[in-house]
């Protein structure tokens, strides 16, 4: 381990969902601590579970970690953040304003354009206003799964360019004369992000081809985002101590073969490994003996037989397949297999002779790789935010754009290149798609669960800016609401692995779905060990621990699903 | 001599209105024309209500509107401090005549007539 020292001021722990970044950002924020700097470390995940790794309920504001001396945490949460930004504006004009002017814009402001500049404010203070984290040596980001942080970190770019080049009056980000001062603060974020002597990013992976590829990709996307200092962590690699055991044997083999495969543009970075633990990740203590095995190599191992195959999800085909349509979404937390799960459905459904379009919310996902290749019956798409922003853009201009002079349609040129118009892009792309439904069989894999309770809020609150709203909205945006609450026509397949943190982040956003009036149909646990005969120390260990992640989901659900563990997954 | 607009918008996203979940023409098509007033030398302001509600409690005339008749008299559109439009904008043609513009009247091509302002809503236009 370096010297504390040579470690940068600000440390972003990047990676695909699942692969561990709260717990090696965790451990590294311990680490740092324990040696005498002072840490803040940093969660910007919507879903976090800092507050349940560390066991104390965390804030917007840093909270100091008593375990810890020197450690303190803090939550940007999206909502709360809104919230307090909506009543800065507010605020001040109680009793001045009349009330129903006063409800007016706080509807307004509770849309997804305001959550999103919201948490972005706090994003960019941290970052760019030394002030805000005067008291500390290090900041350390356990940043929200990888399609998600790469947004976050090209925002300060794509609005800084926005802000330079935008001449209109007001926009979609307040008043013009009020981000220009702000602008500082994102150039001087924009700046730390860039400087390698100032920030360094780490990329955790798995010993796992999937892992290990988008850590690839985000190598290089940040690469040509001018971003320097990376380093890669290999999480939860796995030696076989008991030779007889395949699943053990597997496991390991798979690791060993992931490895010996690295993609190049993660061989040059500096790496280290951190080995599976037969413990859960939770609490201090568990944390802070995470590195304490770090650094052992993987031996070759024969190869093993692979588990039997089964198919446990054939028990909730009947129910799925009913009525002859539908929409069927798999939703959890980064890194337990949606993808992966929504595969095996549409295959199924396609196999009983249904047409299905499969598809998916996640600008990280890769169905397409999941699925192999081509299938009968079964189409694939995916909503991309990118396409879907110059396809609505283009489709804006040739609608609303087509009456207006060149100086007007310049304006309105302008006016879609704020960055909220992504969120209206991708929302009106989801909003047909569960349209499909209503014909054939939907199958979509949503991202990780923190976007996909924005892309929920965003429903709720277009939904009422809907029903006052004075131009053409599709019928499909209309009813999308609706559709989603249905239990007949949206089944909601709650994806989880038999750990702490993937069920109880299920258990939460089961709540938050429930809020919305949308009910959950079944929960799939994936990856088990329970069904499996394991004998290998670390694996039984592991899961002799799943039968009380069991017993808290079947007490949660009216449907679960377990798919054993399996090398190919 | 210089003449003052002044549109106080409902709340809404932006001034063009295509962040929301449907595209009113009628704010991508006032937008225009203001924009439009701004380079006939007309002194134009803008003020979302969402964005600033201090413009709003600023403005007497504004506030009596609002306590007396509620958001919906909004938007509220000024010239020189006088209203003349309420719940609703007025078109090109009207807000150049209130800011004592005289619109040259183009002669149109005879292949592509150019559409009046008022054809705003109409999908297929020019």
């Amino acid at each position: 381990m370096e010297h504390p020292g040579q470690t940068p001021r600000h440390l972003f722990f990047t990676g695909k969902g699942g692969v561990g970044k709260t717990s090696v950002a965790t451990a590294t924020a311990i680490s740092l601590a324990d040696r005498g700097r002072r840490v803040l470390l940093v969660s910007t995940d919507p879903a976090s579970n800092l507050d349940e790794v560390l066991g104390v309920a965390l804030g917007p504001s840093p909270t100091a970690i008593a375990a810890v001396p020197g450690l303190a945490a803090l939550n940007i949460d999206p909502e709360a953040a809104a919230h307090a930004y909506r009543e800065r504006i507010v605020a001040p004009y109680r009793g001045v304003l009349p009330a129903a002017a006063l409800h007016s814009i706080e509807e307004q402001l509770s849309g997804a354009c305001t959550v999103e500049i919201a948490a972005f404010d706090e994003f960019s203070k941290l970052l760019g206003d030394p002030a805000a984290t005067a008291d500390f040596d290090h900041v350390v980001f356990d940043t929200a799964p990888t399609g998600h942080t790469l947004r976050l970190l090209e925002l300060p770019a794509a609005w800084t360019g926005f802000l330079t080049d935008n001449v209109g009056g007001a926009s979609c980000l307040g008043p013009l004369a009020g981000l220009k001062a702000q602008q500082a603060l994102y150039d001087a974020a924009q700046r730390t992000l860039t400087d390698p002597a100032q920030t360094r990013i780490v990329l955790v992976s798995r010993a796992e081809g999937a892992a290990l590829r988008e850590a690839a990709r985000t190598a290089g996307e940040l690469h040509a985002l001018g971003v320097g200092d990376l380093s890669l962590v290999i999480n939860g690699v796995f030696q076989a101590r008991d030779p007889a055991d395949p699943v053990a044997v597997a496991l390991a083999q798979r690791g060993a073969q992931a490895l010996a495969e690295l993609p190049p543009e993660l061989a040059g970075l500096p790496r280290s490994e951190v080995a599976l633990l037969p413990f859960g990740l939770v609490g201090v203590p568990a944390l802070r003996a995470l590195f304490a095995g770090a650094g052992e190599t993987t031996p070759d191992l024969p190869q093993g037989p692979t588990p039997p195959d089964m198919s446990p999800l054939d028990a909730l085909m009947p129910e799925l397949e009913r009525r002859g349509h539908g929409v069927i979404m798999t939703m959890g937390k980064g890194g337990v297999g949606k993808t992966s799960v929504a595969v095996a459905i549409a295959v199924e459904l396609a196999r009983r002779g249904h047409r299905v379009h499969l598809t998916t919310t996640d600008p990280a996902a890769h169905v397409q790789e999941a699925l192999g290749g081509p299938v009968a019956g079964i189409r694939i798409s995916r909503i991309d935010p990118v396409a879907e922003t110059r396809a609505y853009a283009d489709e804006v201009m040739r609608t609303a754009g087509a009456p207006l002079d060149p100086a007007g349609r310049a304006l309105l040129a302008e006016d879609l290149r704020s960055p909220c118009t992504e969120e209206i892009a991708v929302f009106q792309a989801f909003a047909r798609v569960v349209d499909e439904g209503e014909a054939g069989f939907v199958v979509i894999d949503t991202a990780p669960t923190g976007h996909t309770l924005l892309l929920l809020d965003a429903t709720e609150a277009y939904h009422r800016e809907v029903e006052r709203s004075k131009g053409q909205v599709p019928e499909a945006v209309r009813a999308l609401l609706p559709r989603l609450r249905d239990p007949e026509a949206t089944r909601v397949l709650l994806v989880t692995l038999p750990e702490a943190t993937p069920v109880h982040e299920a258990a939460q956003l089961q709540k938050d779905l429930e809020r919305a009036g949308i009910h959950p149909f079944a929960w799939v646990v994936n990856q088990c060990l329970t069904p499996l005969d394991v004998t290998d120390p670390v694996l039984a260990a592991r899961r002799a621990r799943e039968a009380r992640y069991l017993g808290e989901i079947e007490s949660l659900s009216t449907r679960m699903v377990l798919i054993p563990w399996s090398a190919d997954r | 001599m210089s003449v003052t607009i002044q549109v106080f918008d409902p709340a809404m996203c932006c001034a063009t209105g295509v962040c929301g979940p449907s595209i009113d023409p009628e704010l991508a098509r006032i937008s225009a024309d203001l924009e439009w007033l701004r380079g006939q030398g007309v002194a134009v302001e803008r003020f979302n209500l969402s964005q600033e509600p201090g413009a709003f409690a600023g403005a007497p005339l504004v506030q009596q509107a609002l306590q007396a008749r509620g958001v919906e008299c909004l938007p509220l559109v000024l010239v020189d401090g006088r209203i003349v439009a309420e719940g609703t904008y007025p078109a090109r043609e009207t807000l150049a005549a209130l800011a004592g513009i005289v619109v040259q009247k183009q002669a149109a091509p005879a292949a592509k007539p150019c559409c009046p302002p008022r054809a705003a809503g109409e999908p297929k236009c020019c």
